[in-house]
């Protein structure tokens, strides 16, 4: 029978990638500890945001000021109502309600404050709030922008009574335009989508890349399986397709996840008018296809260096750390990002799923580089895990 | 049918382990060949250079008339191979298990199904076969292993202490499949460090000892050479003197 019958590559390297999938489907602990993060974790830190912003949104909208000696500025009250501020009478204790997080800011018109006004002082009220506390930020500066409204008003008033032009008390004239697209709005929720999106394609194809390698190892199957007909390039070629698909579908599962999350949950509205359609669905995986395939590669690679499982996953942390910690470099320094970026692996993704999700258009070119680096790099660690497994040193250290 | 010629391998950052030095023997066809030696007498080693794994620094070996150098990959197809290292795949049934290795051997499918079933069945694997292989005992991994490295029907077979882990019965079924795969005519190279083992089954014997063939021929043969009553005899005789089983 030999010489009969010999299989194609091609052949063969379905077959390797078949029986790893098939045997990555059986192992149920690891599919569960991969895919059940993907599907839940991801909508559930969505919806923990939305309600978070939806809260700091409904406070600004709504603003409540307890206050004190309401009744001695009048003409402050009536402007503050006009401004859609409900006005209540403040508890006594209202210090230690503020300190407890229950208030976030009260007002005190002090006792002399018509008296001064009467006689030409500048009247004094009083902001009390601890600044410390992060969900009063938007009520503080809601209010302390009224009063200086106010005051600029009053300040005009009286000018205009005494026959002054009010640019007279007022000569700098400060107008804010925010440039930002009410897309660009809920960018920082953004950022975790994108993060999200490429921590998926990280950590999808971790356990079954080392297990195809270093697990293959420990298990004493792969001298038999090198001593078969398969080239160690069919057989490197095999199992990084099985680990690829699998890391593509978990990435699909995360992303999807989301989709349905954002368009079918009952989401608080925040009034930031939310794109992740399919549209952006469809871009996400595009952008993420050079790591889908560059990162299996790499944990092929890790797998195979290792001589146990265990020294396999410390390695492969280390990759996953450093891929984790790359996108929070580039959000905290809040700079646009240079054009060359797309040619960085991990950054370039990362960069334009920025782009994706604030409505930008993506130039085809930034495209092509953002594929260009990892798809080589992924050839060239395939090709390494295929010289290591063609060595003799392979079979040592068993 | 197995050739070596004055085949030498070493190990190590300057060859200092030499691991197997000048060995030569032939294993014929229709004929088991025992390999009989100590622990670490350079076994393994023998046997990964003629399953293609590791490369002589010297001499030639051939199987079939194939070049294990130059022609690694039909030698591959050429041979079955029950390594040191046999380990499966635990998630997989003993049917997934050698059907794997039936198609990287490109047997097409139906000829594959008849294999698995006639294996399975003459390894008395019935009742297993659809069974994961996870939590089988020694004597059962070790029957799927060898239906495994038989799949595609190789004209030579070499196996590594098959009988390792084995109790009793499972030796007694072992050999009884191996005489019947040298009824068929094929080249056996069967390597044990248990004299008894290789007296029970083999035509014809290579005693090696640190890294050298010490003595090769029949059980009778080697009796005779050693001037000895006994095969166990002559194997400790053969081997004792010089660097043997001190090495």
């Amino acid at each position: 029978m030999p010489g009969q019958s010999v299989a194609s590559p091609q052949e063969r390297v379905l077959a390797v990638a078949r029986k790893e999938l098939l045997d990555t489907l059986r192992d149920r602990r690891t599919l569960l500890v991969t895919l059940l993060p993907a599907l839940i974790a991801g909508p559930l830190v969505l919806l923990l945001m939305f309600s978070v912003i939806a809260s700091q949104l409904d406070k600004v909208r709504e603003l409540k000021l307890p206050t004190i000696g309401k009744e001695r500025a009048p003409a402050l009250v009536a402007f503050l109502e006009r401004q859609q501020v409900t006005l209540t009478i403040a508890p006594s204790d209202f210090e230690t309600k503020i300190r407890a997080g229950e208030m976030d800011v009260v007002l005190v018109i002090e006792e002399k404050f018509e008296a001064d006004v009467a006689e030409g002082r500048a009247g004094t009220v009083q902001l009390i709030y601890d600044r410390s506390r992060d969900r009063a930020q938007s009520a503080i500066r809601e209010t302390e922008a009224l009063l200086r409204a106010y005051n600029r008003q009053w300040g005009s008033q009286r000018l205009l009574l005494r026959g002054m032009a009010p640019t007279v008390g007022n000569p700098l004239n400060v107008e804010s335009i925010d440039l930002a697209t009410p897309q660009q709005s809920g960018a920082f929720l953004l950022f975790f989508l994108a993060y999200y999106g490429l921590f998926a394609a990280v950590m999808g194809g971790m356990a079954i890349a080392l297990d195809v390698t270093a697990g293959e190892r420990e298990r004493q199957s792969l001298e038999p399986l090198l001593m078969t007909p398969a080239r160690p390039l069919e057989l490197v070629t095999g199992k990084w397709m099985a680990v690829a698909a699998f890391n593509a579908v978990v990435v699909i599962i995360t992303l999807t996840g989301y989709y349905l999350t954002l368009r079918f949950a009952p989401l608080p509205a925040v009034g930031v008018p939310f794109l992740f359609s399919a549209r952006e669905l469809a871009w996400f995986l595009v952008v993420l296809v050079p790591l889908i395939a560059l990162l299996p590669a790499v944990m092929l690679f890790m797998g195979t260096r290792s001589r146990t499982f265990k020294e396999a996953q410390a390695s492969v942390s280390l990759v996953i750390f450093a891929v984790s910690i790359i996108p929070v470099v580039q959000l905290v320094q809040q700079k646009k990002d240079p054009d060359w970026i797309a040619w960085i692996p991990v950054s370039g993704q990362f960069s334009l799923l920025g782009q994706v999700l604030r409505g930008e258009g993506i130039p085809l070119a930034h495209l092509a580089a953002s594929f260009a680096v990892p798809l080589a790099l992924t050839v060239g660690v395939l090709l390494l895990v295929t010289r290591m497994l063609s060595r003799e040193s392979i079979l040592a250290g068993k | 049918m197995i050739r070596l010629e004055s085949v030498s391998k070493s190990f190590g950052k300057h060859g200092e382990i030499r691991a197997v030095r000048d060995v030569s023997f032939t294993a014929p066809d229709g004929q088991i060949t025992g390999l009989l030696g100590p622990n670490g007498a350079g076994k393994t080693t023998l046997l990964r250079m003629l399953g293609t794994l590791i490369v002589p620094d010297r001499g030639v070996a051939s199987i079939g008339g194939l070049d294990v150098v130059r022609d690694l990959f039909a030698v591959r197809e050429h041979i079955g191979v029950l390594s040191d290292a046999r380990g499966l795949y635990p998630r997989l049934t003993t049917r997934e298990n050698i059907r794997y290795y039936g198609t990287l051997h490109g047997l097409p499918d139906a000829l594959l199904d008849a294999r698995i079933e006639t294996l399975i069945h003459t390894l008395g694997l019935d009742a297993l076969a659809d069974r994961r292989t996870q939590g089988f005992s020694q004597g059962e991994k070790m029957k799927v292993a060898i239906a495994r490295a038989l799949v595609h029907d190789p004209a030579t077979i070499l196996l590594d202490e098959p009988t390792n882990g084995l109790d009793i019965m499972s030796v007694r079924a072992l050999r009884d499949q191996l005489r019947q795969l040298r009824g068929a005519g094929k080249c056996l190279l069967f390597s044990s460090h248990v004299m008894q083992e290789v007296a029970a089954l083999c035509d014809r014997i290579v005693i090696v000892g640190a890294g050298h063939v010490v003595a090769q021929g029949t059980a009778a043969e080697l009796i005779a050479q050693a001037g000895a009553t006994t095969l166990e005899d002559a194997f400790v005789s053969l081997l004792g003197t010089g660097e043997g089983l001190a090495a």
